[in-house]
């Protein structure tokens, strides 16, 4: 009869390419996309296009690592965008008052994080599902801004004004900031979830919290710390906020950054039903929505169908995600 | 009704569950049925339901042959199951539970409440429960659910009931209510097959029996002509205990202390001593409390009453962490469900209690990571080609492997096993009990829960006996048979006639 194998070392190599090639998805999407982009655009593939996107994406995308995280360990926030814009609008007022971008950074991160860190006790001791307590709090941290801002936008006064926007606006080395900042933050938040004890945690809480309890794992703390690093990151995400529009709207700020951050945590490979995915991924994943809005604006697709096509896209990657855990 | 089944095999794959069963229930008669787990009984009951099919055999009813039976069929038939899981939908009243999927409707294809509501009192009187119908489900006790779901069997026209363990939820007033039902069933004609652990239940309510053992009929009878001891018996059979050298008993001194030990409807005042380098099993039937004990032992259960002590100081039992660092370890049972974190690789499985218990640094060194596998793997003897791959393509065997060098990494004085070879080949159940015994020959403690005889006969130096959540009996090593251990988890000895122990 036929030889059982003909190169069982072919065999090999095709078996680690395949696994490489499902721990790095979002890397092939995002390679994938660049070339759709560059044929539509031949443009598109260009140092200071790609530090733009750069650029765009890391407001958001600073939300979408906490996001991951919080998704990583089976649960969600929804309030991220309202907190973004209760956060900015008082951190204007500090700003004013102050004159002082340290004071309101430190605000910003302290009251983020506050903000956060009700969503997580409010899950954990109230025992409420993370939906429903992120649902009403979207609700109710953005009713108190616009209570707040009725007398119009929150405006950076005049002589902060010039210094405080090159926070957002400047570069180093031709590098904008805030593409920096988000690649920092980025590689913090990888680290941690990679190799801290703490990340170990979130993956197992995520993936069977069972099984985590029974191990000794304080499941309750590691839930409301995901919460108020989220909120601690939409904090910076405001700070920065601020300093690009130096105006904030009550009722527009942040609005529906949550539905990009949950789309680009989608889009980066992590499981929707947790204990799966890396940090990396939420990454590439917020450059992708990014671009996905670009290439819709080049090739004249009306800007009001965005929500439309990111709506699309969460379902059909979260289809795809179950298609790969059933045939495994 | 008289009910015949002649020769019931059902294969299950090369599994024989049943082997030309025999089975005979006369008219207004109550039978009892009994069998150790995994004797056949749910699986012969559930092809008279018609939820499975036999592979061979015919089942008369009235000399009646029944062809193919269906879930259908049976209920067409008069048979009704009342099952030992709660069937209820708690956001539901009483009556719209019992009318659930066969709802009376008027002209117009609304619903019919008050007839509903009606007939359900008439039966609910005829029981003699006071339960509102009106009532929501949610709202009753565990033992009162379980009477709904009796009188639910008794809403509509049958003429034989089904009732597996029905009493495990059950208070001893209610078991009498239960009874007298039982006995009004019968004078109107009914039969009824029961289905139950305990004996003085068996030995108070049926009149005949049938035995079944490994699937096969065993012996059916009256249980005027028998003793609880000769039930017992007919139960377990001789049981064949391979020649695996037996333990050697390396006991020293007391290490831990549970006292009076209490979670109320599960177990009350628990209380024994664990020596160090002993080896304690603690068994029992379904219903007997033992997988809560065990985890109120671990701190992962509230407890109402009572104390553990670990060489004199009292133990936390609100908080794992501190029971953990204090020198006791679990391997959890149901270790899908418990112990295994099935996104992650077999590594950070593995890793995942040392973490929690032991790990200070502020990052993980992937090198320590690699070495403490190795280390464990030459101890379990866990067989993988990458660590780095997920949990989930290990066998049973080596998962459960991998969840013990989990906990021996915290070198525990004491270790919980709950139900540590469920689901796992011989070969790695032979390797678990290698390593128990090495782990007592170390002076280690370990506390074994498990419902196993020949496992509890190969590596325990003593064994407690728990039935309807305290602990009946406390069996050393001389006194360690199959027979006595099923003579205490069945209650012979309580109430009625008690047979001799040996």
């Amino acid at each position: 009869m036929g030889k059982p194998s003909s190169n069982p070392f072919k065999n090999l190599k095709w078996e680690k390419i395949r696994t490489l090639g499902s721990k790095y998805t979002y890397l092939i999407s995002f390679i994938g996309l660049l070339t759709i982009a560059t044929v539509i655009n031949p443009l598109y593939f260009s140092y200071g296009n790609l530090s733009t996107l750069l650029l765009q994406a890391s407001i958001k995308g600073i939300i979408a690592l906490g996001m991951a995280m919080l998704i990583i360990a089976g649960m969600i926030d929804l309030s991220v965008g309202s907190i973004v814009a209760l956060v900015s609008g008082l951190g204007v007022v500090v700003l004013n008052a102050t004159g002082s971008p340290w004071i309101t950074l430190a605000f910003c991160i302290v009251f983020g994080s506050l903000l956060g860190t009700v969503n997580g006790l409010l899950v954990t001791l109230g025992k409420i599902a993370p939906f429903i307590v992120t649902l009403a709090t979207m609700s109710a941290y953005r009713s108190i801004i616009v209570q707040l801002g009725q007398g119009g936008p929150f405006n950076v006064d005049s002589e902060i004004l010039p210094s405080f926007r090159m926070i957002a606006a400047g570069n180093v080395l031709g590098v904008p900031n805030l593409a920096l900042i988000f690649i920092g933050i980025m590689i913090v938040v990888s680290v941690v979830m990679a190799r801290t004890k703490f990340g170990r945690y979130v993956y197992a809480v995520g993936s069977n919290e069972q099984a985590a309890r029974l191990t000794g794992i304080n499941v309750n703390l590691i839930k409301t710390m995901c919460f108020t690093i989220t909120g601690l990151l939409a904090g910076i995400s405001a700070f920065l906020l601020m300093s690009r529009l130096t105006s904030i709207t009550a009722p527009n700020a942040g609005s529906l950054f949550e539905l990009d951050a949950i789309a680009g945590v989608a889009i980066g490979g992590i499981a929707m039903t947790g204990g799966r995915g890396v940090i990396a991924g939420s990454f590439f994943g917020a450059l992708m929505v990014q671009m996905i809005e670009g290439i819709l604006i080049a090739s004249r697709i009306p800007p009001f169908l965005n929500g439309l096509v990111k709506g699309i896209i969460i379902i059909f990657t979260v289809l795809l995600q179950r298609k790969k855990t059933n045939n495994q | 009704m008289i009910l015949e089944m002649k020769n019931i095999s059902k294969y299950f794959g090369p599994v024989k569950a049943l082997d030309g069963v025999n089975f005979t229930v006369g008219e207004m008669e109550i039978h009892g049925l009994l069998g150790e787990n995994g004797a056949g009984k749910s699986t012969l009951m559930n092809i008279l339901g018609g939820a499975l099919q036999p592979n061979e055999g015919q089942i008369f009813i009235d000399g009646q042959l029944i062809e193919e039976m269906t879930i259908h069929k049976s209920n067409a038939l008069g048979i009704k199951f009342i099952h030992q899981e709660l069937n209820l939908v708690n956001g539901l009243t009483v009556f719209e539970n019992l009318f659930l999927g066969q709802e009376i409707t008027n002209r117009v294809g609304l619903l019919d409440r008050k007839t509903m509501i009606a007939r359900t009192r008439e039966v609910l009187e005829r029981l003699k429960l006071d339960i509102d119908p009106l009532e929501m489900v949610t709202n009753l006790e565990p033992s009162r659910k379980q009477l709904v779901e009796i009188s639910r069997a008794l809403m509509f026209e049958s003429k034989l009931i089904i009732m597996d363990e029905p009493t495990t939820a059950l208070t001893n007033n209610e078991i009498d209510i239960l009874f007298n039902i039982m006995h009004s069933l019968k004078a109107h004609g009914l039969s009824i097959i029961f289905i139950s652990h305990k004996m003085p239940e068996l030995f108070a309510i049926c009149e005949k029996y049938t035995v079944l053992r490994d699937g096969k009929f065993i012996e059916s009878g009256y249980f005027k002509d028998i003793d609880e001891q000769k039930a017992t018996n007919l139960l377990v059979g001789r049981s064949i205990v391979d020649n695996l050298q037996v333990k050697e008993d390396v006991r020293g001194q007391v290490v831990m202390q549970v006292s009076g030990l209490t979670c109320k409807s599960h177990f009350r005042d628990i209380s024994f001593d664990l020596r160090e380098g002993e080896v304690l099993a603690i068994t029992g039937l379904h219903g007997d409390g033992r997988g809560e004990l065990s985890e109120a032992l671990f701190g992962a259960r509230h407890v109402d009453a009572g104390t553990v002590t670990l060489r004199g100081k009292r133990l936390n039992l609100g908080d794992i962490r501190h029971v953990m660092r204090a020198g006791v370890g679990m391997v959890p049972r149901n270790r899908k469900e418990r112990s295994i974190i099935k996104d992650m690789s077999i590594l950070n499985n593995l890793s995942m209690a040392y973490f929690v218990a032991k790990h200070n640094k502020f990052f993980i060194n992937k090198k320590e990571e690699d070495e403490r596998f190795r280390r464990n793997q030459k101890i379990t003897n866990i067989r993988v080609s990458n660590p780095e791959d997920d949990i989930t393509s290990l066998s049973g065997g080596n998962q459960q492997k991998v969840i013990v060098s989990r906990w021996l990494e915290l070198n525990s004085d004491i270790y919980i096993l709950d139900n540590p070879t469920q689901g796992i080949d011989v070969g790695a159940k032979a390797e678990i009990y290698k390593m128990v015994v090495e782990l007592s020959r170390g002076r280690k403690s370990l506390i074994i829960f498990t419902s196993e005889f020949p496992e509890i006969y190969k590596i325990a130096d003593r064994c407690l006996v728990m039935y309807e959540g305290h602990i009946n009996a406390e069996l050393d090593r001389e006194h360690l048979t199959e027979v006595n251990v099923m003579f205490y988890a069945t209650g012979a000895n309580k109430e009625g006639i008690i047979g001799k122990t040996i």
